[in-house]
């Protein structure tokens, strides 16, 4: 019996993982090229809530997948038009972001809240009750194992490819890359619109898999945790994956902390992601001395001819 | 002669209301080691620039090898073969030696990248693995990297903006014979901005020279021309002292004794440095940017902290105090930098005019606009400043005037000591004048002034002692009287007579 | 070469900030008439609507102003915050701390006098506010820690925390299938002045102007500036960055504590899940719009406290009322976008080559 009790805490814990390291993912890409994107939790909402909608609509969940992303996608480059060609405050556009993308989709989700979804993405292989790793592995949905292979995938593109490089570049200092002849606008640009895509699939998983209902604010600061995400694996793609691992069994294991014969309110039990992740922030800064590896020139407006 | 291989006619470009570069003409010979000189802010750096396609000029052409550029940025350069070694490294210093010669897209070593590096590697004497992250070079060692930068980018012109200011002796001898061998062996052409006469007349075959953002000199040889002409053509005509030296000096009122300063990468940037300074009685402090004046400055006025040695001010030992304790000992300190350090970039006129003694304006926690609108209209009637509206942004003043306000602000409180680093660098005639004059009043009240510059003009006319730093060093001192323009030059350009 | 140059404004026009909301709220309006028209109303018949059911009357008129309460002071709070150049996202929960601070209190103590004690407890919602960004700020100024997440991920926590308490200590029993606390006696509430207007505005109507003292006219706000300006200058000034930072943020946190505070006496009268409607998200963008302006925080907190009301109003047309959060995020992105032009200038040059 325990062992079943301990594989469902597995299975929801990679489930909890993949939807924040999805996110946290494409903003590790956007972040990499020097551009802070703090609009997170509003690109997945937007991500969720239109891949919702389309599923609901065409009962296709390929083509809800693929509209979630783009959507998302084109949705983060309002962020990129306003950074990367016109120059204005990272900061501000990211939040504003947010707080757009949020009321978009409780705009057009609005007639879909409360709906039931009549497909859904279903596991690999489905298992009733899987009794071992292997077969909680398999029982996971194709979205994990799209997020393995993009977590290899970049991984393996930032570190080992020109093309990788020259991003990292670009963020790492904005003046000396721009000197090289690389791409500046052009990389942010389109690494922005990446992280967007990438916010995006964690949205449809959220909506199509993790939930699956579309409500109002669902995305509940999982944006805000694949940030400080970001932050825990010192933008590096395997160390991400291991703290969207952790997080995501503190989210999985709140609800279960009963039956493991401990007494705590569930409302307390909703709240300790965001405290640990917090604390887990604040003891990395003060270990790293303030020097938490984020690319050098994160958030600073290109503009060539500036001194 | 045959036709140059980079022409630039007529090129200007502004900043806000400063002319960087004003109808400039420019031209390079194929396979020829060309010096660039001029004073701080002549606008060296800023045509270098343009030629890389960093800044784009507001009038002018350019024709590189024989073709008119139509459109022009950093990877269109490239592709031309101009290559620009910056006065600022611009290497990724978290990234390998490997990843910053190669990222250029212009990289021509792709196959054969270890062989190209072991041939070059030895050419500049750089024995580091090119696995080897760029912030555990040296800066000597990172300066090869950026020359290597271009190497690997194929550029056949190279534009080398101060590559020797960050090297030592030694290095620059090994940085020559390199050098001498890339343009003899590669037909390389090659541009080098230096400060040092010296290295002008070792390295280079022809000379330009810069002043106030024009081209005053094409073209010189390098053998024909003397030092003298050079230090003419570069800082004008020296003028003899307008001023009278018949001040009266009283007692000493700054003292530093044995300052030695070492940073992080246990570079002494200061070396064991003493002097006096008496009431009356200014002391100029001659150098090339970069030899150790920002560090003095700042151990005087409290705020570089981790340093060996003493400061006393009015016999008191002020070594240990912060910032405002000392000025409270009528101390004033007008730094180099003059927004960033001196005035707050973003903020106000009327708040940058109070820096120093905000606290005189408030009463408990209330700061009194009035008080302060007050104190800053005695400042722009006293200084004459032009200041069109004291409530918008500080940069909005022209340079001149942003400097006479912080000389009024330090000043007009009649300070004991003054540490004054470059108060008129980038400023035009007349304001240099303006300046020029408050600080000889101030001489003349009794206040006692250290006056850092690296225009002898300047130091000429006013110091009545002059000390050279070089390297961290004080190289030379003389009393103004014994002093030649040559014998400073020559000290700071790091030459021994 | 090139025929257009980007090049740098060394001036930018003083009114440049005025004039890009302007623009904003231009872009704005016409991206909700898109909508609108998307979902085949009419924009024009919907905003007038808007407008009548928001502003027309003294009683609707009051309920905007109601509204702009907690906009304006959570808005001051992070105008603060910004003068040391940081950003409080916290906002949302630091009102909720006020509202809790404020019944903790409630609870505890007990007062005769009501007009004190109606002080006592705005002072407690205040000390609320500051007391939630305290770690935040602790953790800024002594170790760096990004401030941006640590203040908002405390949203998350404060937000767990009201829900903890509504459905435990504090559950009213009375309060069946909606989980709050017990209402506050009669004797606290916030008196009206006009209307419906509470008497929480003429106390928001003093902290602008207490805010833009603080920000304009002290010692504080001046070393904060100088501090904000350039860390290099405040070192050359002998100012403590990190001492100002520390104490804006507790500032600017117990603003917004003050408006859950004024939000519990005037409107919910007991600590639920309606303290804040998003309150300290709007505030942001109120704060960044009028570039951290006190007066400027004050005029486009009524503005966006009617279109809230407007925009819930609108909801018996069966037209979202999200349309009026979506007009305010839209009129930031307008305003950026007018950014650039007061910022920047292309020029033309001649072709004589
Ligand atoms: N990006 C820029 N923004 C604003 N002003 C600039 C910029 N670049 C150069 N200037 C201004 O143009 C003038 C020329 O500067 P430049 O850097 O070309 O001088 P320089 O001859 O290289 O001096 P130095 O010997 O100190 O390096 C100076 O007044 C400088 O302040
Ligand atoms: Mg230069």
């Amino acid at each position: 019996m325990i062992d079943v009790q301990l594989m469902g805490l597995l299975n929801a814990t990679l489930q909890a993982a993949t939807l924040l390291f999805i996110a946290a993912l494409g903003e590790l890409i956007t972040e990499k090229s020097g551009i802070l994107n703090l609009g997170v939790e509003g690109m997945i909402s937007v991500g969720a809530v239109s891949g919702f909608i389309t599923a609901i609509n065409t009962e296709s969940l390929f083509l809800a997948v693929i509209v979630g992303v783009l959507s998302a996608s084109a949705f983060s480059s309002i962020h990129a038009f306003v950074t990367v060609v016109l120059k204005q405050d990272q900061t501000v556009s990211g939040l504003i972001l947010t707080i757009l993308g949020l009321s978009l989709s409780s705009l057009i989700g609005k007639p879909y809240v409360g709906k039931k979804l009549e497909v859904k993405l279903t596991s690999l292989i489905d298992i009733a009750e899987p009794s071992n790793i292997f077969q909680v592995l398999l029982n996971q949905n194709l979205i994990f194992y799209i997020a393995i292979l993009l977590m290899i995938f970049t991984a393996y593109i930032l570190k080992k490819t020109m093309f990788g490089r020259r991003i990292e570049a670009i963020g790492e200092d904005l003046k000396s890359a721009d000197s090289m002849g690389l791409k500046i606008a052009k990389t942010q640009f389109i690494a922005t619109c990446v992280g967007g895509a990438f916010a995006g699939l964690s949205g449809v998983y959220l909506t199509l898999s993790y939930v699956p209902y579309w409500t109002d604010g669902m995305t509940s600061g999982r944006g805000w945790i694949a940030l400080a995400l970001v932050i825990f694996g010192g933008w590096k793609p395997y160390r991400t994956a291991f703290g969207a691992l952790l997080f995501g069994f503190l989210e999985a294991l709140g609800p279960r902390l009963q039956t493991y014969g401990f007494e705590m309110s569930p409302y307390i039990v909703k709240i300790t992601p965001y405290i640990i992740t917090i604390l887990v922030l604040v003891f990395l800064t003060i270990i790293k001395n303030g020097n938490t590896g984020a690319p050098k020139n994160i958030g600073i407006p290109f503009f060539r001819e500036n001194r | 002669m045959s036709s140059p291989i980079l022409e630039v006619k007529s090129v200007s470009k502004s900043f806000g209301n400063i002319k960087a570069l004003d109808n400039v003409d420019f031209y390079l010979q194929k396979g020829v080691v060309h010096g660039l000189l001029g004073e701080n802010g002549a606008g060296k750096s800023s045509l270098m620039n343009v030629l890389s396609g960093i800044y784009l000029p507001e009038s002018g052409t350019i024709k590189i090898k024989n073709q008119n550029i139509h459109k022009m940025n950093p990877d269109i350069a490239s592709s031309f073969g101009v290559g620009m070694v910056h006065q600022e490294f611009r290497l990724i210093e978290s990234f390998t030696i490997k990843d910053n010669l190669t990222l250029s897209k212009a990289n021509i070593f792709t196959d054969n990248f270890e062989e190209a590096y072991e041939k070059y590697s030895e050419i500049f004497t750089l024995n580091s693995s090119y696995l080897t992250p760029i912030n555990e070079l040296s800066v000597g060692e990172k300066q090869k990297v950026e020359i290597m930068k271009l190497i690997f980018k194929n550029s056949e012109i190279m534009l080398l903006d101060e590559p020797t200011a960050v090297l030592t002796p030694q290095e620059t001898l090994q940085l020559k014979e390199s050098l001498d061998q890339l343009s003899q062996e590669d037909d390389k052409t090659i541009v080098l901005i230096t400060h040092k006469l010296k290295e002008i007349k070792d390295f280079t075959e022809r000379i330009f020279v810069m002043k106030n953002g024009k081209m005053v000199a094409k073209n010189l040889e390098t053998e024909k021309v003397t030092d003298q002409e050079l230090i003419e053509l570069m800082m004008g005509e020296v003028k003899t002292s307008n001023f009278k030296k018949d001040n009266k000096k009283g007692d000493v009122k700054l003292e530093v004794k044995d300052i030695s300063l070492t940073n992080s990468e246990q570079f002494k940037s200061l070396d064991d440095i003493s002097f006096t300074i008496q009431s009356g009685e200014i002391l100029g402090v001659a150098g090339v940017s970069g030899n150790g004046q920002v560090e003095l400055a700042n151990v005087i006025c409290g705020i570089e902290k981790e340093f060996q040695g003493r400061v006393l001010i009015n016999s008191q030992d002020v070594s240990k105090k912060g910032v405002k304790s000392r000025k409270k000992l009528s101390l004033s300190y007008i730094p180099e930098n003059r927004l960033g350090v001196g005035l707050a970039p973003g903020v106000s006129v009327l708040d940058n005019s109070a820096i120093k003694e905000y606290f005189k304006a408030s009463y408990g926690p209330h700061l009194s606009k009035g008080k302060m609108l007050g104190y800053l209209n005695d400042l722009i009637k006293q200084f004459a400043i032009k200041a069109p509206d004291v409530k918008a942004e500080i940069s909005t003043l022209s340079g001149g005037n942003m400097q006479k306000l912080l000389m009024g602000r330090e000043l007009i409180s009649n300070p004991e000591v003054i540490v004054a680093a470059q108060p008129t660098r980038g400023l035009d005639v007349s304001a240099v004048e303006a300046i020029h004059k408050l600080i000889i009043n101030q001489r003349d009240k009794g206040s006692a002034v250290l006056l850092i510059s690296e225009d002898l003009d300047e130091l000429f006319k006013l110091s009545d002692r002059i000390i050279v730093l070089y390297e961290g060093r004080v190289v030379k001192e003389v009393g103004i009287d014994s002093a030649t323009i040559e014998t400073i030059g020559y000290a700071m350009a790091g030459i021994d007579e | 070469m090139n025929k257009y140059i980007l090049s740098k404004k060394l001036y930018r026009n003083e009114l440049a900030t005025f004039y890009s909301f302007l623009i904003g709220f231009l872009i704005a309006l016409a991206v909700g008439s898109l909508i609108l028209f998307i979902q085949e109303k009419n924009p024009f018949d919907v905003f007038s609507l808007m407008l009548k059911l928001s502003i027309g009357s003294v009683n609707s008129l009051s309920n905007s102003l109601n509204k702009a309460i907690p906009l304006i002071l959570a808005g001051l709070g992070i105008s603060i915050i910004n003068s040391v150049k940081l950003w409080n996202i916290g906002a949302e929960g630091q009102i909720f701390m006020g509202a809790i601070a404020l019944n903790f209190v409630y609870i505890n103590t007990s007062i005769n006098n009501s007009q004190i004690y109606i002080l006592l407890l705005l002072v407690s919602g205040f000390l609320g506010g500051a007391f939630c960004i305290l770690f935040p700020a602790i953790t800024k100024v002594l170790f760096g820690v990004n401030e941006i997440i640590t203040t908002l991920l405390t949203n998350y926590i404060v937000f767990g925390l009201t829900i903890y308490l509504i459905n435990g200590a504090w559950k009213d029993p009375a309060s069946l299938n909606f989980p709050a606390a017990a209402y506050v006696n009669e004797s606290v509430y916030l008196p009206t002045v006009l209307g419906k207007l509470s008497s929480g505005f003429l106390i928001c109507i003093l902290f602008t102007l207490i805010a833009y003292y603080i920000k304009d006219k002290s010692v504080f706000g001046y070393e904060m500036r100088i501090a904000g300006g350039s860390e290099l200058t405040a070192i050359y000034a002998g100012i403590s960055a990190k001492q100002k930072a520390f104490f804006a943020m507790l500032i600017g946190g117990g603003f917004a504590g003050l408006a859950g505070a004024i939000e519990l006496l005037s409107q919910t009268h007991r600590v639920s899940t309606g303290i804040s409607q998003g309150f300290g998200y709007t505030a942001i963008i109120v704060a960044a719009i009028t570039g951290m302006r006190p007066i400027g925080i004050f005029l486009v907190g009524c503005l966006f406290g009617a279109l809230t009301i407007g925009g819930s109003v609108i909801q018996t047309i069966g037209v979202s009322s999200y349309i009026a959060e979506i007009i305010q995020a839209t009129t930031l992105f307008g305003a950026l976008i007018a950014q650039f032009f007061f910022s920047y200038e292309i020029l033309k040059k001649d072709e004589n080559d």
